[in-house]
């Protein structure tokens, strides 16, 4: 489910059935990094719709969370919204980014950090984009598989 | 004395009732086909997508079709993906069957659970329906998948409108 009105009221009717919130994550530069930082944006906006798309019924999809590259205290912050997502009745965090600087913090984000290169998308085929996303979906809804299993044994 | 005589008031009615069933007309032409629209443009729904599916290639164990279409969706016209499983029954009618989990919309897949081979799946929360589209019992979904209307036309699959299951 989306953040958005219409899926929200589905929400709020089975609210049982979704324990997972998923966060895709997004930095901001305007300095050297400023269109890698675009295609993540590109990447991560289409892929998250996709995984939604799939899991509908089960994942929150949260809107994006950015931030400035060199922000001091994004750890803290993006933490405060894990909590407020954990305090109201979700099983399952996970973050979904490209930015590698996530990687040192994993241990912060009780490992629930998915990180993905980006493709840059712009010089691809429709065909071809499409093609590399749907692999890409199918490994991460692996992962999302294979923490639900765990938690019902 | 010629005996078609006409005279200035009979002209004059004769004129404007004319020009005056003219103005009547005009105005009611439009009201009358705006008031019969949906009756007119009713026998044209149906509109069917092409696949890149060859229709002789399907067989009995469902195949995953997918097929893009235009969508306006509020200000937004844009390219939209959409799926389908698809295989031929036994005496060969084709069967388009949607992918979306009548639970919560999550994407059903076909033989992915391996405890319960042969049926579609749904990994949200482990719904099942067999082959047909029908719910398993015991399992969240209360309906059975929604089914495409098909059609074959120079050996490609067409898929139309999505419909309940047992309405196609």
């Amino acid at each position: 489910m989306k953040w958005t009105a219409k899926d929200l009221d589905m929400y709020m009717q089975s609210k049982e059935y979704v324990d997972t919130v998923l966060i895709p994550l997004v930095p901001l530069s305007f300095k050297g990094q400023m269109k890698q930082t675009g295609s993540m944006n590109e990447f991560l906006t289409i892929l998250s719709l996709e995984i939604e798309k799939q899991m509908k019924g089960r994942i929150l999809l949260l809107p994006t969370f950015h931030y400035l590259s060199d922000e001091m205290d994004k750890v803290e912050r993006l933490k405060r919204w894990a909590n407020e997502v954990k305090e109201n009745d979700f099983e399952h965090v996970f973050f979904l980014t490209s930015d590698f600087g996530w990687k040192k913090e994993e241990r912060e984000l009780e490992n629930n950090l998915v990180w993905i290169p980006a493709i840059p998308l712009e010089g691809l085929e429709i065909e071809q984009a499409r093609e590399m996303i749907n692999q890409q979906v199918l490994q991460i809804l692996d992962i999302f598989s294979y923490n639900w299993k765990n938690e019902k044994k | 004395m010629s005996k078609h005589n006409v005279s200035r008031r009979q002209f004059l009615n004769y004129t404007l009732t004319g020009v005056g069933g003219f103005m009547a007309a005009g105005m009611l032409m439009p009201m009358v086909r705006f008031a019969i629209d949906p009756v007119l443009s009713a026998d044209k729904g149906g509109d069917y997508v092409a696949t890149k599916q060859k229709v002789g290639e399907l067989t009995t164990e469902p195949t995953r079709v997918d097929f893009s279409f235009k969508q306006v969706d509020g200000w937004y016209e844009s390219e939209e993906t959409n799926t389908a499983w698809v295989y031929k029954t036994d005496d060969g009618k084709i069967v388009a069957l949607s992918p979306i989990c009548k639970h919560l919309g999550c994407t059903v897949g076909w033989n992915t659970d391996k405890t319960n081979p042969n049926q579609f799946f749904c990994p949200c929360h482990y719904g099942r329906y067999t082959k047909d589209g029908m719910n398993v019992k015991g399992t969240p979904p209360v309906s059975p998948l929604d089914v495409f209307d098909t059609k074959e036309k120079d050996g490609i699959l067409y898929l139309g409108q999505l419909k309940p299951h047992g309405e196609a």
